[in-house]
């Protein structure tokens, strides 16, 4: 079991040089300038030349990615070249707005989901099932920039219950930063107020980020349900006179889940991704406007690191999964 | 069993409604003496020399101070640092007496010598708003005749020099000094300031808030109530449009026209549209392809329909020649091309395509919907000539760079250009000046007479002299026809009834200055 993990976690090396050579080579070979760009509009060719010899861009790609990659195992990601600012420093700052949202929508999804799909799985094709199915296919079909803007428009706007984007209002300073998520921080330093509003800001973007994953995984979850109610085991434990919550909680539930399990994981990658829009919405500081704002610019930095950060966070979870299956089924634990 | 779950599922679905009701209107309390602006300028440092981006004008406005200040409708040069200066007769030499009231938020004077260490400083670093005084201030043009009086011995006559003085701003030599670390304080200056401005800075997040605080040792008298300033960045207009409504930011300073039309008659809602400082223009290669033929360009400028191109652009005037109206040096005398279908084949006539059937390229900012209509405008409007027009989306660092060569330049190039001070010169010596070429704002157009122009106009003190020279440089760029002078959009604030002592200045619009502002 150690070495299997083991093993996982070795093979993220060669994950990460692929994916930092590839992203490193399509930067440098686009066109476009960015030493240019970033000069600004009234720079002369020396004072060009001057930003693109700061930041290494007049070397060789070769000689600039083996820097790229020896300043990685000192921690460093270089600088934006637009900003100037250490792209460490900023992932620090937006990654756990990011990730805050990707967990908080991870388990409104999980927690709605899973209780969803085994309603339906268990009253299949009868008018619960009905309602939900019909439920998680207009889920799925709503665009999530239209759906935010939706939400916004009815509970921000109309209803004026929650607000209409940011992660807190602009007049309330942030927790004292530890973990850089606002709910964990503000439970450490005890500030039930901030906890309240950071958790009223996240209400929005984390439905509006959940609802695609809710109806995938509802779905998912009703199938798998649905199989194991087919399983012999079932019968025979209803035969045996099992109490059917038993037979639901310890049997079924857990037979469901390997599925529902791999969907989860692929979501996570899912919603890194789809944190752009969602953050573009709501105006939360995360690292998928970071990273847009640093494209556009051809800011390779940031868009380097960012790559970085998600496939890692990615690998992890997948890793974390595939471990989890172990534990939901001893057939594929031991290796 | 089905029992049990439809009872669970019920209980869930009244928690979350509960949940979601106790959320109250939360987001819309406000503190008393606090104004809220929301912006799209992406805050990422306070150095007043790094940046020529509007987030650094508002720092150079409200946290530090320049000898001058640029303020009102129409713009007008007032005392700020310098209570008062005199230049010679040959407009070589401007000397400064400095207010002697004047600290930094350290509490040290704001001496001559600060000001020289200043512009040495900007030199040196050479970026931000360096390329205003470029060429016009060199490192011995500076002198220290006593603590508060200094002298300035230009390179060469510059008229616009009041003008670009708001935007050169004076640090602390001493903050600077202490924390110098090799880059001439560039890092310091990412999170802290060195300024003696109005405002300070009591909290930071990069791209996303800034919170401002009233200095209360400010040397200068007066200035409103807001003592606190939440400078906000909203990605989203519309979003910037519904917190104003909404009354959750004060100021909005980024809205489009579209969002303009929505606010009218919006409650509580104040709406600013005043004359701008941005201008749009096609720009057409001079000098490779087709356009390089004058008489085809003619032909372009007097097939273009600029009614169409008004029409589709919301609130904004047609300009009227190169040069933006409403500033000094604008002739309105000149005969600029507008639509008119018959001189447009004369002129096409005496090309080698006098029948048209061409096809010639427009680029523009991909997502950039109102380039992308503009486009279409000359799509629609060459057509009458027979000629078809290739519409290309491209991303901004592309654009840069085809503006390297001729070769690589387009057949028409989408082009916006601010006006960065009060002075035509700005717009004259960018747009139209061949030492800008390579670069985007004049990728390819030169003519050795509007250069010699733009030159003696930057050099002339003489006002009657200048704008007589401006004229000039206008009608020879119109018979040039380098661009289709397009539209100069109006500036667009949002404001809540409640901000007070708010002053429009048509420079850097987005840059407020927070000074005399109040709520009530």
């Amino acid at each position: 079991m150690l070495s299997y993990v083991l093993f996982r976690i070795a093979l993220i090396v060669p994950l990460l040089i692929g994916l930092s050579l590839l992203v490193f080579v399509i930067g440098r070979v686009l066109p476009g300038d960015p030493a240019a760009l970033a000069a600004g509009p009234y720079a002369t060719a020396e004072q060009r030349a001057a930003v693109a010899a700061e930041f290494g861009l007049d070397r060789p790609i070769a000689v600039q990615y083996w820097d790229y990659v020896t300043g990685l195992f000192e921690g460093d990601l270089g600088r934006s070249i637009m900003t100037r600012r250490p792209v460490a420093g900023d992932l620090a700052l937006y990654l756990p707005a990011t990730l805050e949202l990707v967990a908080a929508s991870l388990l409104l999804a999980v927690a709605v989901s899973i209780p969803l799909g085994l309603v339906a799985g268990l009253t299949a094709n009868r008018a619960p099932d009905m309602t939900i199915s019909a439920g998680t296919l207009s889920a799925m079909s709503m665009p999530q920039f239209f759906l935010g803007l939706v939400l916004q428009l009815v509970f921000a706007m109309w209803l004026s219950l929650l607000p209409l984007s940011g992660r807190l209002p602009f007049t309330v300073a942030p927790p004292p930063a530890v973990t850089g998520f606002y709910t964990i921080d503000s439970v450490l330093a005890g500030q039930w107020h901030t906890l309240w509003l950071s958790l009223v800001h996240l209400a929005l973007p984390a439905i509006t980020m959940a609802l695609a994953p809710i109806a995938m995984i509802t779905r998912i979850m009703r199938a798998s349900t649905m199989e194991a109610l087919q399983q012999d085991y079932v019968r025979n434990a209803r035969a045996l006179g099992l109490s059917i919550r038993l037979i639901l909680f310890k049997y079924v539930l857990k037979n469901a889940a390997s599925a529902t399990l791999t969907m989860i994981g692929l979501y996570v990658g899912w919603m890194l991704g789809s944190t752009v829009l969602v953050e573009k919405v709501f105006d939360w500081p995360g690292i998928g406007l970071y990273a847009t704002n640093a494209i556009l610019n051809q800011d390779f930095n940031p868009v380097i690191a960012v790559t970085l950060v998600i496939g890692v966070i990615f690998i992890a979870t997948n890793l974390i999964v595939d471990l989890l299956y172990g534990v939901l089924n001893p057939k594929v634990g031991d290796r | 069993m089905p029992n049990l779950t439809r009872r669970d599922l019920m209980a869930g679905t009244a928690a979350g409604a509960a949940a979601m009701t106790i959320g109250g209107r939360v987001a819309l309390a406000q503190q008393p003496n606090t104004l809220i602006i929301g912006n799209q300028g992406a805050q990422t440092h306070f150095d007043p020399h790094g940046g020529q981006d509007y987030p650094t004008s508002v720092i150079i406005r409200n946290v530090y101070d320049g000898l001058v200040d640029v303020v009102g409708m129409p713009p007008r040069i007032e005392p700020r640092l310098a209570t008062d200066w005199t230049v010679s007769g040959d407009g070589l030499v401007y000397t400064f007496n400095l207010n002697r009231d004047a600290k930094f938020h350290d509490g040290a004077p704001v001496t001559a010598e600060a000001v020289r260490y200043s512009f040495e400083r900007i030199m040196a670093v050479g970026r931000g708003n360096n390329w205003m005084i470029d060429g016009v201030v060199g490192p011995d043009s500076i002198r220290v005749v006593d603590d508060h009086t200094v002298e300035f011995t230009l390179i060469q006559p510059f008229a616009p020099f009041l003008q670009v003085l708001p935007w050169i701003s004076i640090v602390n030599p001493a903050v600077i000094e202490a924390n110098e670390g090799g880059d001439l304080g560039q890092t310091y200056l990412l999170n802290d300031t060195a300024g003696s401005g109005p405002f300070t800075v009591a909290r930071f997040e990069p791209e996303n808030v800034i919170d401002f605080r009233r200095d209360p040792t400010y040397w200068r008298e007066g200035g409103g109530n807001a003592d606190t300033v939440i400078w906000r960045y909203v990605r989203e207009n519309t979003n910037q449009r519904l917190m104003l409504q909404r009354g959750e930011i004060h100021m909005a300073v980024d809205l489009t026209s579209d969002d303009m039309s929505a606010l009218e008659g919006a409650p509580g809602v104040v709406r600013v549209i005043e004359p701008g400082d941005r201008t749009f223009s096609i720009k057409m290669n001079t000098e490779h392809g087709p356009l390089s033929d004058v008489n085809l360009r003619k032909a372009v400028s007097h097939a273009f329909d600029y009614e169409a191109m008004q029409s589709v652009s919301g609130f904004a005037d047609l300009m009227h020649g190169p040069l933006p109206s409403g500033f000094f040096g604008h002739d309105p005398s000149i005969d600029v091309p507008r639509q008119d279908l018959d001189r447009a084949r004369e002129y096409l006539a005496q090309t080698a395509y006098p029948e048209g059937g061409l096809t010639l390229d427009i680029v523009h900012v991909v997502g950039l919907e109102q380039q992308r209509l503009w486009s279409l405008v000359l799509l629609d409007s060459l057509q009458e000539l027979n000629i078809d027009v290739n519409i290309r989306p491209s991303t901004w660092p592309d654009m840069v760079r085809m503006c390297e060569s001729p070769e690589t330049f387009p057949d028409f190039f989408s082009v916006y250009l601010g006006v960065s001070y009060a002075d035509p010169d700005v717009i004259a010596f960018a747009g139209y000046h061949s030492s800008r070429n390579g670069g985007w704002q004049n990728g390819v157009y030169n003519n050795p007479e509007v250069d010699a122009l733009i030159e003696a106009a930057r050099f002339e003190p003489d006002e009657a002299r200048r704008a007589e020279l401006y004229s000039q440089i206008q009608q020879t760029i119109v018979d040039d026809a380098p661009d289709l002078f397009g539209v100069v959009e109006r500036a667009k604030v949002g404001l809540r009834d409640n901000v007070e002592n708010y002053e429009f200045s048509p420079i850097i619009v987005q840059a407020v200055s927070f000074f005399p502002l109040s709520v009530s």
